[in-house]
């Protein structure tokens, strides 16, 4: 069961490289954030899992959809222009953390392989992560709420039209 | 103790009052403030002497240091107090005669003010009480020389010849740096009267340090007072104002190293090879002097060349012991040189400047007076009694004899007979004969104001009684008695004898021939190439110095700095360049790129954290 | 489910999410990538608070939640920026930074 869900979890985010119109890579982005939802159920992240699919499906990818409504058929043009970024040191950069990342995973089998420790009452609910956000990280969350702010703030600054001279 | 403050100080202070005020000082106002500061000073020595004020009084410590503990301190005795009379008394003469001199200069304040720092470093060379202090007068000295003769910088000569005279004075002031270090190795101090009474307890006679010690101070004299093979700035230091010709390159300044050896002469006593060597310098200097002098056609080159011949016979009064007789001839010759360039200086000013014999002649009825002050300065010099330098080179030149040096007193005779020619020549050539002046200023020319010839009568006063301190009352004659105070004058004493007579013949040969020469027969102004060229010494210099560091400065400006230094800049600076064209190929502005780069150092970082 | 199996699950995502970064030339898909990769972190962030029994994890995830909205917000400001003044959605083609 854990194997099937893991080989469409890989499948549907291989989705993004496989579409050829960024829409389908959008669409399998949001099946690869329902199935991680999943996991995280599974893995008893019952809130974490609830806000995965609200604020990512709900609210980023409603954005990037949007933004690519935006932009219509502009990436289609993408291709008349000729790639600048070297296909060579990509290729190598990719290959070697390829080959780096499988080193490291042939002895991930050596971990322990059984969630063994007892869970405590109310683990992964909305009170626990509310007592530990308020009491045990309140300032990271109140530094977190600020970055927020600002990047609110950048955000429509930015994207505000320049006047016209 | 204070009076001697107030003497050393007040010049000092009229330096730096026209310095700052130079910009709108008046004119006449500049010239009566640094006479005054000068006219005050020397109130304030003539005082001290009336009083017979002595010793040495320390006003502060200067360098407190253990090793070399080196104090403020002033040295008042004969010898400085003499030194001291003759700097601000013919200093002040000349300041007076300046501002008849320069009354046309532009730039009259930086004159006195530089003046007025000469006799402010003088003083503090000849009143300093150890040799460092002595060395920071003798340091002033040369500065003020050398802005003095380059005082009309803008004439190409003139600012050579500063730079000539500054780097020849540097050869001497290693030398009398080293003789320092050396004397507080030796000593422990640079203490003059500790030096002095230390010196015959510690040293054997002719012991070599003390020999490498007084040779040291030599080379510092040498440089100083124009002595072979040092003496070649002197003659190019007339491109300055003839008064600072007179003050500095003729009565104080270049006798410096005169002074130098007399304060040490205990010193110089134990060593027998050096005062040899000092007598030889000094006989080789006189006659050198006194021939390139016969053929010289510039009025105070003469007088330059002049110079030079007599402090080598100081020189010699050095080497064979009779310091006494120095400082004699040292005083007498203050006076009659400064006699003789102030009336030559008169001419040069009523010429507009021109030095050159061949464009005078005649001159006796256009300048009365000063033709008269000038025969009395040329008949001083040459020997004739019963004026100053008559007593004093007779006195010198029995001292020689007697001391048992023959050679040279027959040199010495030479010299007093060259010396009466050459003057003669200069005198007949300047002063009678055809006029060979330039219309223009043959029509305007006319005697000097009084503010300048007033100076010259006071020094030709001097002139006439100067010899007297030294010759009235034989071995008590007053300035025996008076320098008898710091130094053994004994058993010097002028008298008449068949010495006399055959040096006062000698004079009146080389006077009479001269007037043979040029006044009967009216010979033009010529010579010898090879004495009006002082025998090639500043020709021979060039080969021989100036030519092979041009030849090494060309070699390392053209040849070593391009090739090497900054070769080695250049290919340095194209590395760097180079990798920096290479690296700047990686700022691509490609996100994808420096992501690629962000991936291979996480994977290297992933390898490091492994292994 | 196994622990080690998410760990592998969590590369997998990485790598994927990096290729895309490293591949893919337009700009929203490259966004996406980026996504990918904060979600293969937020992974093994909650497997791991699973198997230590620890929320700090979750904290971290919400964290990286609150990150990933602000990023593509301010990333979006930008690009709709450029596009709005270049028409253009190949990052290639922005390149105002080369040296």
């Amino acid at each position: 069961m854990s194997l099937f869900l893991a080989f469409l979890l890989i499948l549907s985010a291989s989705g993004i490289l496989i579409a050829k119109r960024p829409v389908y890579a959008a669409l399998s982005f949001l099946g690869t954030l329902m199935l991680l939802a999943v996991h995280y159920l599974l893995l008893s992240a019952e809130f974490i899992a609830v806000m995965q699919i609200l604020v990512y499906a709900g609210a980023i990818l409603v954005l990037f959809i949007f933004v690519m409504m935006l932009f219509q058929d502009a990436y289609a043009e993408i291709h008349k222009a000729v790639a600048q970024s070297s296909k060579v040191l990509i290729c190598f950069a990719a290959s070697a953390f390829v080959v780096g990342v499988g080193f490291v995973l042939t002895r991930v089998s050596q971990i322990p392989t059984h969630f063994s420790a007892p869970l405590t009452e109310g683990f992964g609910q909305a009170r626990a992560l509310g007592k530990a956000l308020y009491i045990d990280f309140f300032f990271p969350f109140e530094a977190v709420l600020l970055l927020f702010l600002v990047g609110i703030v950048g955000a429509v600054y930015i994207g505000k039209r320049t006047p016209e001279k | 103790m204070n009076l001697t403050l107030i003497g050393l100080l007040t010049p000092l202070l009229g330096f730096l009052g026209l310095m700052f005020s130079s910009k709108f000082i008046e004119r006449k106002w500049a010239g009566r403030i640094a006479s005054g500061t000068v006219l005050v000073s020397f109130v304030c020595f003539f005082t001290l002497w009336l009083n017979g004020t002595t010793g040495s009084f320390t006003y502060f410590d200067w360098i407190p240091l253990e090793q070399f503990k080196v104090g403020f301190t002033l040295n008042i005795d004969s010898l400085s107090l003499l030194m001291t009379l003759i700097i601000t008394g013919v200093g002040y003469l000349i300041h007076v005669f300046s501002i008849g001199y320069m009354n046309h200069d532009e730039d009259f304040a930086r004159y006195f003010a530089c003046l007025n720092f000469f006799i402010f470093s003088m003083l503090t060379l000849v009143l300093a009480g150890n040799l460092v202090l002595l060395f920071v007068g003798w340091e002033g000295v040369g500065l003020a020389s050398y802005l003095l003769i380059g005082f009309w910088y803008h004439r190409p000569a003139a600012a050579k010849a500063a730079t000539k005279a500054f780097v020849v004075n540097r050869i001497g002031d290693l030398g009398l740096i080293i003789g320092i270090l050396l004397t507080y190795k030796l000593f422990g101090t640079g203490d003059f009267n500790e030096i002095n009474s230390q010196a015959k307890e510690m040293f054997a006679v002719g012991a070599p340090v003390i020999t490498l010690l007084t040779f040291c101070y030599f080379i510092g004299a040498m440089g100083k007072s124009a002595q072979v093979p040092l003496h070649v700035w002197l003659p190019d230091a007339m491109e300055g104002p003839t008064p600072v010709s007179a003050l500095i390159h003729a009565a104080t300044m270049v006798t410096a190293g005169v002074y130098l050896i007399v304060r040490l002469s205990p010193v110089f006593q134990l060593a027998p090879i050096t005062s040899y060597t000092i007598a030889i310098i000094g006989m080789i200097t006189a006659l050198g002097a006194a021939f390139a002098a016969l053929s010289q056609t510039e009025l105070k080159k003469v007088l330059a060349y002049s110079t030079t011949s007599q402090l080598g016979l100081m020189f010699l009064a050095c080497g064979v012991g009779s310091y006494f007789c120095a400082m004699f001839h040292l005083m007498t010759h203050a006076f009659i040189k400064a006699l003789l360039f102030l009336s030559a200086g008169n001419v040069i000013h009523m010429m507009n400047g021109a030095t050159s014999m061949e464009k005078m002649g005649g001159l006796a009825s256009k300048l009365p007076k000063t033709n008269k002050l000038f025969i009395l300065g040329v008949l001083a010099l040459s020997g004739i009694p019963p004026f100053a330098a008559f007593v004093s080179k007779d006195l010198l030149l029995d001292e020689v004899a007697h001391n048992g040096y023959h050679i040279l007193y027959f040199c010495g005779m030479a010299v007093s007979f060259l010396t009466a020619f050459y003057l003669g020549r200069a005198y007949f050539l300047t002063f009678t004969g055809k006029s060979r002046l330039d219309e223009k200023i043959s029509k305007v020319i006319h005697e000097a104001p009084s503010v300048m010839l007033v100076p010259i009568a006071v020094l030709g006063v001097f002139t006439v009684i100067g010899g007297f301190f030294g010759w009235f009352g034989g071995a008590h004659a007053p300035l025996q008695t008076f320098l008898g105070q710091t130094f053994d004058t004994h058993g010097i004493a002028f008298k008449w004898g068949h010495l006399t007579m055959r040096s006062i013949l000698i004079a009146i040969a080389g006077f009479g021939l001269s007037w043979f020469v040029y006044k009967v027969k009216a010979r033009d102004v010529d010579g010898v190439t090879l004495l009006r060229r002082a025998f090639f010494v500043d020709q021979i210099y060039d080969i021989l110095i100036v030519k092979p560091l041009t030849f090494l400065s060309k070699i390392i400006s053209f040849v070593l700095e391009p090739v090497f230094f900054e070769g080695t800049i250049r290919v340095l600076s194209g590395v760097v360049g180079g990798i920096g064209n290479l690296l700047q190929r990686a700022q691509s502005g490609q996100i994808r790129s420096y992501a690629a780069w962000m991936v291979i150092g996480a994977t290297l970082l992933l390898g490091f954290l492994i292994f | 489910m196994s622990l080690s199996l998410l760990i592998i699950l969590s590369f997998a995502l990485f790598t994927i999410g990096l290729i895309g970064v490293l591949t893919k030339r337009n700009v929203l898909v490259f966004f996406l990538s980026i996504e990918m990769i904060l979600n293969s972190a937020n992974l093994l962030f909650i497997a791991f608070a699973r198997e230590w029994g620890n929320m700090t994890g979750h904290v971290w995830v919400f964290f990286v939640l609150v990150l990933a909205a602000v990023e593509a917000a301010v990333g979006f400001a930008i690009v709709i920026h450029i596009f709005r003044s270049k028409r253009i959605v190949d990052i290639d083609q922005i390149n105002l930074l080369k040296g």
